[in-house]
């Protein structure tokens, strides 16, 4: 005999499907705006850790996913169908964090301010042993041709061809950057060597 | 060095599982045999491993209502180009006109011409006497000659008051009616020069020869307009002064107590030559008083044409058996209510307005000189007689006493003042003002009133001189002395009674 909680642990985990997100957006398409808080609600959290982990600034988070919604919401009627909307979403908001990115530092070069002062709400990987900070603050070192296929495949779990959609660009080049990147961010955590790999 | 890098980033894919299954045998072959690669793969490996290291952002329970309320706030903002479009639509409104103004200087005052003469002629439309309109009686004619009062329709809800300011200066009114004087002068003069019905009539008889000249000059709408000739005050003057030169003939004894200078033969010609020119004196010029504005224009009133109307209009009566329309005029004004000044316009009125009268000022030359030499000399008559029949028709004030109070009515100038003392009732406002931050609970403290405080017994100083100036009759005055002893006498009552009323607040229990 099968316990309740037993049979609720045995329920497989519900899996958001392609069909999923399209016949959402076919409703929302058909006029009924209500369902994008659907959307929303599904992908917001992997948005969010995208833009977190891009930017290494968590004030900056909801302000570019806020910006990556609304583009969504003015532009889903235009969705074709061709290909996963996720792939679309996680296409703007990878523009949307490339957008911000260039903003920042074409506002480093008018008001010069001390490497890593604009993450100042963090503190520096040397006084801090939270892996995840340091992690985070080298990958923020990576150019951002590769940090971005870095995050979304060693971060992200996403496939190659996920990424190469995403960043509209070849497979190929998806699987050289990360190589270049893993190779950069090794190069880069060299000092925290020890504590970090073992 | 090529194909070493194309291995690593082979053996990279190969971490994540992302080779097709030649390329994986490919590499598994090579890291069997070089334990460099197999170094590498450990290395790639412990760098891939460092992103399950790295903490998510904590969720933010507000990002969807935050984002849903942004939505919602944007799906009201218009696009950009349509956020423009108001201005651009202007800028392109500014650049017509200003290249039509350029070609056209005048086209915006005759714009202005044009829309004046409309909302005129809309206000100009069907105006007819108030004479009829308001059917006004003989009555109503002389209390106008006397108190410059005239109803403005049959319902009484709104009267014309013309006037003079201190520096002579015409200026009109329109009041609603219980601002009004409420002085009955008909009845009054009919009373003091002690007219019989035969003299009466001679009276009703001089008023009536002023109607038609009177119908011409007043006039009103449905439209609540009020068009007011400016020859309105002189030919007041005139009826007034025709009906003093009458007087005399009817009642000489009466009328030199009114008018005990007497009037002239000089006097009476002048009277009797501007009244006649008067009657006869057509005006086309007039003061429209709308509900939106005040203006002066030109107007020829057509009486001969009015005249058939009216027969036309009052032969299809008697065929329908209709009842006669009630006409009332309901002008109401508010602080909105004024003359947009216009250079160009040389009319200027000073408007004044409160919930019920609407005084408007005229400007210098509005009202004409009248063309007429002489009518000057007779301003000082009219005057004096206008005094003395008011002060010949003064009413004794009524005084009513009772066990409870007092109540008094008399006349001051042009209104009637009525007074009650209720000796039981505290006079809460007296006590109020001699007592600074009154206190209900602690009335044993509160200073006593004194009857000087009442503005009742300083209202009733009568000036005894005044009455023997102008009046000699020996009765008259001995009523007056009487009067003056009943109020001097009510005077120490009513000191008696305040002084009583305290008494009763000093035993008065807490509450």
């Amino acid at each position: 005999m099968i316990s309740k909680e037993e049979e609720k642990d045995l329920q497989q985990p519900q899996i958001l499907s392609i069909d999923d997100d399209y016949s959402i957006i076919r409703q929302f398409v058909d006029g009924d705006k209500s369902v994008f808080q659907i959307l929303v609600k599904r992908h917001k959290e992997k948005v969010r850790n995208i833009i977190y982990i891009t930017m290494n600034n968590s004030a900056l988070v909801d302000d570019i996913a806020q910006d990556v919604f609304i583009t969504v919401y003015r532009n889903l009627k235009h969705f074709r169908f061709e290909s996963q909307f996720t792939t679309w979403l996680y296409r703007i908001t990878v523009n949307r964090c490339k957008d911000y990115l260039r903003k920042m530092n074409v506002r480093k070069i008018f008001f010069p301010i001390e490497e890593g002062s604009e993450l100042s709400e963090y503190p520096t990987p040397v006084e801090n042993n939270d892996i995840s900070r340091i992690v985070m603050d080298a990958i923020s070192k990576l150019p951002v041709k590769l940090r971005m296929p870095l995050i979304l495949k060693d971060i992200e779990g996403f496939s190659y061809q996920e990424i190469s959609e995403s960043l509209n660009c070849e497979m190929g080049t998806v699987k050289s950057r990360i190589f270049r990147g893993r190779e950069k961010l090794k190069e880069i955590l060299q000092p925290l060597e020890k504590e970090l790999m073992n | 060095m090529k194909k070493d890098l194309q291995n690593l980033e082979l053996l990279s894919a190969y971490l994540d599982d992302e080779l097709t299954q030649p390329e994986k045998a490919e590499v598994e072959k090579l890291l069997a045999s070089s334990l460099e690669l197999q170094k590498k793969l450990e290395d790639l490996k412990k760098v891939k491993q460092l992103g399950n290291r790295v903490k998510r952002i904590p969720e933010s329970p507000f990002f969807e209502t935050r984002l849903m309320a942004a939505i919602e706030g944007q799906k009201n903002e218009t696009s950009g180009i349509k956020r423009w479009m108001p201005a651009a639509a202007l800028a392109v409104v500014t650049i017509i006109i200003m290249v039509v103004l350029k070609f056209n200087p005048g086209l915006i005052d005759k714009m202005w011409e044009d829309q004046k003469v409309a909302i005129a002629g809309f206000y100009k439309e069907n105006l007819k006497p108030v004479l009829i309109a308001a059917n006004l009686t003989n009555e109503d004619v002389f209390n106008f000659a006397f108190n410059n009062e005239l109803p403005l329709d049959n319902t009484r809800q709104q009267y014309l008051l013309l006037g003079y300011d201190d520096s002579g200066k015409e200026f009109f009114e329109i009041r609603s009616s219980h601002e009004r004087i409420k002085r009955e002068s008909y009845n009054e003069f009919i009373s003091a020069m002690n007219l019989d019905a035969q003299q009466k009539q001679t009276v009703d008889s001089i008023i009536g020869s002023y109607s038609k000249a009177l119908e011409a000059q007043l006039l009103v709408n449905e439209n609540n307009t009020i068009a007011i000739n400016p020859n309105l005050w002189n030919l007041r003057k005139a009826i007034f002064a025709d009906l003093l030169v009458a007087s005399e003939k009817l009642n000489k004894i009466k009328f030199d107590r009114i008018v005990p200078a007497g009037i002239t033969n000089a006097d009476k010609m002048v009277v009797v030559n501007t009244s006649e020119k008067l009657k006869s004196a057509s005006g086309d010029h007039y003061i429209f008083v709308t509900p939106d504005s005040i203006f002066a224009e030109a107007y020829q009133f057509d009486s001969r044409q009015f005249e058939k109307e009216m027969r036309e209009f009052e032969k299809q009566m008697k065929l329908n058996e209709e009842e006669v329309k009630q006409f009332t005029l309901n002008i109401r004004y508010d602080s909105t209510f004024r003359y947009v000044d216009d250079a160009r316009n040389v009319h200027s009125f000073r408007i004044q307005v409160d919930s019920n009268i609407c005084r408007v000022d005229l400007p210098d030359p509005e009202v004409p000189e009248i063309p007429i030499p002489g009518m000057a000399t007779i301003d000082p008559l009219i005057e004096e007689a206008t005094n003395n029949i008011h002060f010949y028709a003064y009413k004794i004030p009524k005084i009513e006493k009772s066990k409870t109070g007092i109540k008094i009515e008399y006349y001051n100038d042009d209104s009637v003042y009525s007074y009650v003392v209720n000796y039981n009732s505290l006079n809460m406002d007296s006590l109020a003002e001699v007592n600074p931050g009154l206190d209900l609970y602690n009335l044993d403290k509160l200073k006593s009133v004194k009857p000087s405080d009442d503005t009742m017994l300083i209202k009733y100083q009568f000036d005894r001189d005044y009455y023997n100036r102008y009046y000699s009759d020996d009765e008259f005055k001995k009523q007056m002395e009487e009067l003056q002893k009943e109020l001097q006498q009510m005077s120490e009552e009513l000191k008696n009674h305040k002084i009583r009323v305290k008494s009763k607040v000093t035993e008065s229990p807490k509450k």
